[in-house]
């Protein structure tokens, strides 16, 4: 960066909050020389770098990047509104934490998609830089922009601005990327050449080798690849074998969310919960075993000085090795102030050896659980089953460990839902206190977060109209009114805020110009900003002569062409209708990894399955 | 682990991109390098252990300093040699210790001694030398100098230490300025520059020395 260039970021830094968002120089941060390597990317997550930073796919990708010596990966995260103001002021592109270039100057832009909220700082994201949001625009000089994540499994909202979407996961497609990238920049060809190569990749999509074409009634009529070469359907990619988990973490200079060592240690859930997009999308899963994971929390200690670990996964306590896991961490780490936090605790997996390792881990924390509904008929439905008696014989076993204070994750708005079911959730969250009063006495917390469904693409719900906010909110106010008067603790989500996600999550691709015209309106941080937003979303909405309910509120056909329709996660589209309507006949399916249902992932990468003592698959 | 801890004091630079990380996350960044370095640190006793850290002054963001104080306590003696290198190891390569040696656990804290600041300001080249000058003397010649921060207003003419340097280095202007450290008068350089019509953004502030009661 040019000096002077340089002088004024400087002075802009005096002016703004948390400068140290924007300056790098973390311990194990990885500066190389700009002109020693042959590709620079830069890893984009498109919210402020608190929230950004802790993201442990952005370290993933850094590592196995910068690992190798012919790539540089740089990062960069979307500046808070008042550096914003500041760059535009002095115009001043966008620039990464590490050499402080200008993202234009970089070969690739890899933007990190986790959810829908984010979109609009996407295209900020890339204004700032200086590049044209919309990727018909941009010059062959542009840099390749591609984007993964949790949310392109319906990739079709944002695929006007993105030139690539990686489908699945990323550490070894990143590194196909780059050296398709490399040879298509020594051969000199077009960027149109460089497109049709990376579509060759499996688990990449090129939006733009593809039409869509509409039904009068707004469905879709046809999802037909433009070029010969292009397929038909997109599957993700997985990794047979999770790799090496990075260690060098990078070590914040200001505080973040989540300011931990974050490992994970299992990808994937054979639950089979009908409402959870991650179960669906991650499978199959995959585990690291103790003797993998203990090493990479000793070095990752080690290099980040780090007092928390967060071991990461979808259902902790179904990890085969959990026990010994939670026990090793104990004697090795002991003799340091080191608290570790286990997530996502199924309640009838978790035995009592489990909790009584975790009392002596993490004394006075409060504990968590996720009965999602509250009778057997709706846990039926969402496929989570659960018998009454053992749900209140744990919460009793946790109360007498010692525990003082219980969150309990409900949600509402299910299908076949009645007041009955929402009635039982009060009623379980004034039993458990009651429960908590006679062991633990009336100092007992219960804190109940209630959750209204948004279907999620490639879910057996992903037919599903969302309910009406009129009717949830009637819902919530009876839960309001009731925890009140009981003196249980309730948070929840009002309607209006879950609206963008319920219209984003299973949009089309004509949503595109959605998202574009409320970005021009001046929406951005829309997670931050949900309710003062939504008028600016409505007017987008407006403008384009779409109607958001046909996204939120309109049931799908079960034969209907979806907008996500050539994105392959594996599960097929059969056993996803088959699972919806065993669901409304309240038929369960027990945990996968006992008896196979055929879902698809066996079909798809059954031949990439490698032996047991590699790495653990957990489908049977 | 002897009953008596370790006590040690360290001098250290704060520069470049870690001058815009605050007093608290430098506080953080210590804690979390001590903890890298496997030396054997000391904690604080009873339910919620942390680890005894002592930084002598907060620098305000922005400001780079050649000569910061911390204390920090072990659990039994370590050669000072050995504690810098496994310590600098465990930084960021912008904090960087300078010098290191253990003290007397009788002595009184780094906060409870400092009485002043030293700062080198260099000063925007598009400033006059003899108007500044001028606008310097008037300043400091009133009896009171009443500097407004956070809506509370505070008179710095008891807490300008010596009369200010300013000096001319082949076109670099420069100021030297001793201000009062103590955590009840703490004077601030980059205030008293906005009295003075110069915005701090456009200058180089340095902390270049921390000025003690009890000197070692």
């Amino acid at each position: 960066m040019k000096e002077n260039l340089q002088k004024t970021i400087e002075k802009i830094l005096y002016s703004v909050e948390k400068p140290g968002r924007y300056v790098g120089g973390e311990l194990n941060q990885v500066v190389k020389d700009w002109d020693s390597v042959a590709l620079h990317w830069c890893l984009i997550f498109p919210d402020i770098y608190d929230l950004g930073q802790a993201n442990l796919g952005l370290a993933m990708l850094y590592q196995v990047l910068n690992d190798q010596e012919w790539i540089a990966a740089e990062r960069s995260f979307t500046p808070w509104v008042d550096m914003e103001a500041a760059l535009r002021e002095h115009e001043i592109p966008l620039f990464s934490l590490e050499n402080k270039r200008a993202l234009r100057e970089f070969d690739i832009l890899g933007i990190t998609l986790p959810y829908e909220s984010i979109y609009t700082n996407v295209l900020n994201t890339f204004d700032l830089a200086g590049i044209n949001v919309l990727a018909s625009q941009r010059t062959e000089e542009d840099p390749l922009l591609i984007a993964g994540g949790q949310a392109c499994f319906n990739p079709e909202p944002m695929a006007d601005f993105i030139d690539a979407f990686v489908i699945g996961e990323g550490e070894e497609v990143t590194l196909d990327v780059s050296r398709v990238y490399r040879e298509w920049k020594a051969a000199g060809l077009s960027k149109a050449e460089l497109l049709l190569a990376l579509a060759h990749l499996p688990g990449i999509y090129v939006p733009s080798l593809y039409d869509i074409s509409y039904h009068p009634d707004g469905t879709i009529a046809a999802i037909d690849p433009k070029h010969p070469e292009a397929p038909s359907s997109i599957t993700k990619r997985i990794v047979a074998v999770l790799p090496p988990h990075p260690s060098k973490f990078l070590v914040p200079n200001i505080e973040i969310v989540h300011d931990r060592m974050s490992v994970e240690i299992m990808r994937g859930c054979t639950r089979g919960c009908r409402f959870c997009h991650a179960g669906m999308v991650n499978r199959p899963v995959r585990q690291r075993s103790v003797d993998e994971i203990i090493p990479v929390i000793e070095c990752g200690l080690a290099a980040t000085g780090f007092d928390e670990v967060g071991m990461l996964s979808l259902s902790s306590s179904d990890h085969t090795e959990i026990l010994q896991l939670v026990r090793q961490v104990h004697d090795n780490f002991q003799d340091r102030t080191l608290s570790v936090s286990l997530p996502s605790l199924r309640i009838e997996s978790f035995s009592l050896d489990l909790m009584d390792e975790l009392k002596e881990l993490k004394p006075g924390g409060g504990f968590t659980l996720a009965p999602e509904a509250a009778t057997e008929r709706m846990r039926a439905v969402i496929n989570k089953p659960l018998d009454d008696e053992e749900f209140y014989q744990t919460v009793a076993k946790i109360f007498e460990n010692g525990w003082r204070s219980l969150k309990l994750y409900y949600m509402i708005g299910l299908p076949t839902e009645t007041m009955e079911d929402v009635e039982a959730i009060l009623q379980a969250g004034i039993k458990v206190q009651q429960i908590g009063r006679q062991l633990v006495g009336k100092s007992v917390k219960i804190h109940l977060g209630i959750a209204s469904l948004i279907p999620k693409p490639h879910t057996p719900f992903q037919w599903l109209p969302v309910e009406n906010p009129e009717s949830i909110q009637e819902k919530l106010d009876y839960l309001k009114a009731g925890t009140r008067k009981s003196g249980i603790k309730m948070s929840y989500n009002i309607p209006e805020s879950t609206l963008l996600e319920s219209w984003l999550s299973r949009g089309d691709r004509r949503l595109g110009a959605v998202i574009m015209s409320a970005w021009r309106n001046g929406a951005k941080f829309d997670a931050w900003n949900e309710r003062d937003n939504l008028q600016l979303w409505r007017n987008a909405f407006a403008e384009n002569q779409l109607n958001p309910d046909f996204y939120a509120y309109r049931e799908r056909n079960l034969d209907e062409i979806l907008p996500w329709e050539h994105i392959d996660i594996g599960v097929s589209k059969r056993f996803l209708q088959r699972d919806y309507q065993w669901s409304l006949q309240g038929r369960t399916r027990q945990d996968c990894r006992n008896v196979c249902f055929s879902c698809g992932i066996l079909d798809t990468f059954g031949d990439q399955r490698p032996p047991e003592t590699i790495c653990y698959w957990g489908c049977p | 682990m002897s009953d008596q801890p370790f006590r040690v004091r360290a001098r250290y630079a704060k520069f470049g991109n870690l001058r815009f990380i605050g007093h608290l996350d430098t506080q953080r960044l210590f804690e979390r390098a001590l903890r890298r370095s496997r030396l054997p640190i000391r904690y604080t006793q009873g339910f919620s252990k942390h680890i005894r850290l002592n930084l002598a002054s907060a620098l305000p963001l922005g400001f780079i300093s050649f000569a910061e104080m911390l204390d920090f306590w072990l659990n039994e003696p370590v050669d000072s040699l050995e504690i810098l290198t496994r310590l600098q190891e465990a930084l960021p390569a912008e904090l960087r210790i300078l010098e290191l040696f253990p003290v007397s656990n009788a002595l009184p804290s780094l906060q409870a001694s400092l009485l002043s600041s030293d700062y080198k300001i260099t000063l925007p080249e598009e400033l006059m030398l003899e108007s500044f000058q001028q606008k310097l003397e008037e300043l400091i010649s009133q009896p009171e100098i009443p500097i407004t921060r956070r809506n509370k207003v505070v008179d710095y003419k008891p807490l300008i230490h010596e009369h200010p340097l300013l000096s001319d280095d082949s076109g670099m202007l420069t100021l030297e300025i001793r201000l009062s450290s103590t955590p009840q008068r703490n004077a601030r350089p980059d205030d008293l520059l906005v009295r003075l019509g110069v915005d701090p953004a456009d200058c180089v502030i340095e902390r270049i020395r921390l000025n003690f009661s009890i000197e070692e």
